[in-house]
């Protein structure tokens, strides 16, 4: 599904990522962890599109097509998603009418009929009650207000609605509570399935506990510098990362 | 001759002679720096006569319809000494304040009665091409009585420049308040003046929320003076500006005593080759102690060629004072437009979201649901792509 190569990144002239290979297959689950300002995020967004980050070398293919070609709402309509470390607030634009305008923009790229008012709100009612939500945040300004696990439990609704092919979840589990974790874990096993495929960045294992990755991935100075099964991120919580950022 | 030289020297009034001699304002008056009079100067401007209504409007310099409603009075035309002070003050304060003054068509004072509670609905209608009309209107507001004005323009295609002045005194006695809504959507080749000043005695309360997208150009000059104690004001302010429009606010709030307090948030949206001009001055006198100002200014520009000329300005000359100030000018945030685009939002859908968003956050403080929902109507056909908004808003808001 995605197939990046040589991946190198830099941002306001300071080289960020710095030679990335990784393959991404249909249907599987991958970790990237890594120590803080490693380059996690910056591969995420380059990923997404954010135009920040400048890549210098390198090539993704997604789904047969270059990935770094397309525009960022190009690469929403061909089925990627990006959960925010940071969820973006923005004042003045209720919530509801981002979530319905993104899911029919989508629809629209599926060849799907748009979602009548009605369908809408049965199907965002079912997301919110899987993400225990109240309404009320549909009528909210996205994101504005919000506590940090209700800004991730939003990107995990938006997920919900969106049904992308590629997910790239961004330390979704920092500043959540053991129970917001359980739920906003739940709510991306909910969306396994044999066709998505899913990026997961995070610090902790426990949110690994919750949702089993196939692939792990220690991400170290802008290079993988190791890979594993979801035993290496049990070797890690043990062991910290000092021995592999000196490797 | 051009301008209003002819006119001028057909009137009697006592003031044309000195309006002729100063003629009008130039850039070279501060205040008028940036106003592009031109077009202006270009007409021979004629006085505007009054089309047929049924509501209560402002037409051809005159007031029609005046309603007849409980508390509210038509009162003699003439003005007190103060009144008179007032006036003049504003015939002076600016470089076009002799001809509106020696123009001046009609003169309509109303007072709103003791405890009495009144909504008024004022219509600008629009002036035939090279017509212009002055008017004047003079509002009192006893002790404890409540005024909601609405001005609303009408906005008829007019093939040629037209003018319309409106120069406003408000008395705000003590324990009243007054709401007042201004929306101006006037046609694509009004020019509009419009001069408020207003004195807000013990408790009393003024509140004015104004939006603005229509006209060619358009000058407002806003004066607050809060003299009595507890007295407070509040200015919303918004102007859409596009195409080749020039819009002007010149916003002035003087705390004369103590514990009072005002803020003003005034938002310019510029696009294309459009101008705005934003001037807010707040003046917080020696003896006014105890008192609060707020003032928020943000001016977002969505073209290359658009300019804003915001300038805050804060004279503080007692020392127990709180007061916050912020002026932003900026284009679009980067990060929100990548967070909707990254959610399928199209480049154009994105943005005009973010438009609105700017927006709204002045039109969202207008309690009339009518009023705003006008305003949000119009505000949304303005916008560039924003079917989008309006279509959500059908489907979705309850
Ligand atoms: N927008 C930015 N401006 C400046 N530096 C940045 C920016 N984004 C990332 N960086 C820098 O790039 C490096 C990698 O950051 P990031 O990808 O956010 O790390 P991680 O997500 O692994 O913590 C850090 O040194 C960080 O300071
Ligand atoms: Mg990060």
């Amino acid at each position: 599904m995605l197939s990046i190569r040589n991946l190198h990144a830099r941002v306001i002239e300071k080289p960020v990522l710095k030679g990335i290979n990784l393959e991404i297959g249909t249907g599987e689950i991958h970790a990237i962890m890594g120590p803080n300002g490693s380059g996690k995020s910056t591969l995420a967004s380059v990923l997404a599109g954010r135009d920040d980050y400048e890549v210098t070398d390198g090539e993704v293919i997604y789904m047969g097509q270059n990935l770094l070609d397309l525009e960022p709402e190009e690469r929403a309509w061909a089925g990627m998603f990006l959960s925010f470390q940071y969820p973006v607030e923005i004042p003045g634009v209720k919530n509801i009418y981002l979530l319905k305008a993104a899911v029919n923009a989508i629809r629209e790229h599926r060849g799907l009929p748009e979602l009548k008012a009605s369908e809408f709100l049965k199907l965002v009612r079912e997301k919110l009650k899987v993400m225990q939500m109240d309404e009320a945040f549909l009528h909210r300004n996205v994101n504005e207000g919000f506590s940090g696990g209700e800004k991730k439990r939003n990107e995990i609704l938006q997920m919900q609605l969106l049904e992308p092919t590629l997910a790239l979840l961004d330390e979704t589990d920092s500043g959540l509570d053991v129970d917001a974790l359980r739920v906003v874990g739940e709510g991306i096993n909910q969306m396994r399935s044999p066709e998505r495929s899913v990026l997961l960045v995070t610090h902790y294992q426990r949110l690994l506990d919750i949702v089993k990755p196939d692939f792990v991935h220690v991400l170290a100075h802008g290079e993988i510098k190791l890979s594993g099964d979801h035993t290496l991120a049990e070797k890690l919580e043990r062991e910290g990362y000092e021995g592999i950022e000196a490797a | 001759m051009s301008g209003f030289s002819e006119w001028l020297a057909d009137v009697k009034d006592v003031r044309a002679p000195e309006a002729l001699a100063v003629g009008l304002p130039t850039k070279r008056v501060e205040s008028w720096k940036y106003v592009p009079i031109r077009g202006l100067a270009r007409t021979t401007w004629q006085p505007a006569s009054p089309q047929t209504t049924e509501q209560f409007a402002l037409t051809g310099g005159q007031f029609v319809n005046v309603p007849k409603v409980d508390g509210c009075v038509v009162s003699e035309n003439t003005v007190t000494a103060s009144e008179q002070k007032r006036l003049d003050r504003m015939s002076q304060a600016h470089g076009f304040g002799l001809t509106q003054a020696a123009l001046e068509n009609t003169r309509l004072v109303l007072t709103i009665q003791k405890t009495a509670s009144v909504v008024l609905n004022l219509h600008h209608l629009a002036n035939q091409a090279s017509s212009a009309g002055f008017a004047t209107l003079v509002l009192r507001v006893e002790a404890g009585g409540q005024l909601t004005l609405v001005e609303q323009f009408e906005s008829t295609d007019i093939e040629s420049a037209n003018l319309s002045s409106l120069r406003c005194l408000v008395a705000l006695s003590r324990d009243s308040s007054v709401t007042h809504v201004r929306f101006q959507a006037a046609n694509a080749t009004a020019h509009v003046f419009s001069n408020l000043d207003v004195e807000c005695s013990e408790n009393a309360s003024y509140r004015l929320q104004t939006i603005e997208f229509g006209s060619k150009l358009a000058r407002n000059d806003i004066y607050i003076a809060l003299v009595g104690r507890e007295a407070s004001a509040s200015v919303n302010g918004l102007a859409i500006t596009s195409g080749t429009q020039y819009h002007d606010t010149h916003l002035a709030i003087d705390h004369v005593v103590g514990e009072t307090n005002s803020e003003m948030t005034f938002r310019n949206m510029v696009d294309g080759k459009g101008e705005a001009t934003f001037n807010g001055r707040v003046l917080i006198c020696k003896d006014s102690q105890r008192s609060a100002t707020e003032q928020s200014i943000a001016n977002l520009l969505l073209s290359e060629s658009a300019r804003v000329n915001p300038k805050p300005e804060l004279e503080i000359y007692a020392d127990d004072v709180t007061a916050s100030h912020g002026c932003t000018v900026g284009s679009l945030n980067k990060t929100e437009l990548f967070y909707l685009k990254s959610r399928g939002l199209s480049e154009a859908d994105a943005r005009a979201f973010l438009q609105y968003a700017f927006a709204e956050k002045i039109v969202e403080e207008i309690e009339h649901r009518d009023i705003r929902e006008l305003v949000e109507t119009q505000l949304l056909g303005e916008l560039k792509h924003g079917e989008l908004i309006v279509e959500l808003k059908e489907s979705v808001d309850v």
